[in-house]
């Protein structure tokens, strides 16, 4: 789910860019440094749209740098366990399959795709019902259920299922 | 830690940080990244080049599951459903799953039928049907 957040960071900045453009400058050094990052409690940040207020600088000891405490708002996405939520398959093979909502990695086990879906290998690889009515491949759409998450300080992975009422494929790019 | 291993959306867990902050639907997502995106356009020609990888799949993600494309509709959306008195949360999973039954609506967000709140069936039906309303005359 995407949220809309106020966060703090301490900005470190130099001196030579104080001056009047100095909240201009801390403004793109904390989007260069904020942006695109991730952290396991706030997950992915996705975009900064605005800055809440700039405290006041303190002068580090001995370097000359200034730390301002600056307070932005921002877009983030944060994965959590029993949400659901419809993302992009972009990898399948015999284990199960891969799919992306957003900028976060979803793994479903074949133990958690119906167990009337059968793998079959091919340029095309996919998962496909009996009756050939239902099939997940690459690009497909799928609606799923996050069961667990692993969080590193970089990254954050879940684990998903489609074996439950409602999941599943929304759309089939080979029907359409 | 501990706090983060009972975390279940189900049942509305995801910690008082995010139960408190203000969720965004697909569609309004979209518009923010768009929004952003343009001002970043302006600023330097080749704003592909200065976006993260992050912001690129969000966006991708965004405009390929967005229900409701028109500013307008997206606006009514949220105000529809904030009649309900629902989380955050379950808005937005509402709003972005748009189920069509109150059966799937229940396995969708299945914190709406917890006991202590007001919502029967019939209520989560004239919501959905409100939502479709929207989703027509767009």
């Amino acid at each position: 789910m995407f949220f809309h957040i106020v966060l703090e960071r301490n900005m470190q900045l130099h001196p030579r860019h104080f001056g009047r453009n100095l909240r201009e400058n801390l403004v793109s050094k904390l989007m260069k440094d904020v942006e695109g990052t991730c952290s396991g409690r706030h997950g992915f940040v996705v975009a900064i749209t605005g800055i809440e207020n700039v405290g006041k600088g303190l002068i580090r000891d001995g370097t000359g740098f200034v730390t301002f405490p600056v307070k932005y708002q921002c877009v983030v996405f944060r994965p959590f366990k029993g949400e659901i939520l419809e993302a992009v398959v972009t990898m399948v093979n015999k284990m199960g399959f891969f799919a992306e909502a957003g900028p976060v990695q979803i793994f479903v086990s074949n133990h958690l795709i119906p167990d009337d879906m059968e793998f079959q290998s091919g340029d095309m690889p996919n998962y496909t019902t009996s009756d050939g009515s239902v099939k997940i491949q690459k690009d497909s759409e799928v609606r799923l259920k996050i069961i667990g998450t692993r969080v590193d300080a970089t990254e954050i992975f879940c684990i998903g299922t489609i074996k439950d009422d409602f999941l599943g494929v929304i759309n089939d790019p080979a029907a359409a | 830690m501990s706090g983060e291993e009972e975390e279940n959306a189900a049942e509305l867990k995801i910690g008082d940080e995010f139960l408190k902050a203000k969720c965004l639907m697909n569609c309004e997502v979209a518009l923010i990244l768009e929004h952003k995106y343009e001002q970043l356009q302006q600023m330097s020609d080749d704003a592909a080049n200065h976006v993260s990888q992050v912001f690129e799949k969000s966006q991708q993600y965004v405009k390929r599951f967005s229900r409701y494309k028109n500013p307008d509709a997206v606006r009514q959306v949220r105000e529809i459903l904030s009649r309900y008195q629902l989380a955050e949360f379950e808005l937005c999973v509402l709003g972005n799953l748009c189920p069509e039954t109150v059966e799937e609506a229940i396995a969708m967000v299945p914190s709406i039928k917890t006991k202590g709140r007001a919502h029967d069936d019939e209520a989560i039906e004239k919501m959905l049907n409100d939502l479709s309303l929207i989703k027509k005359f767009e």
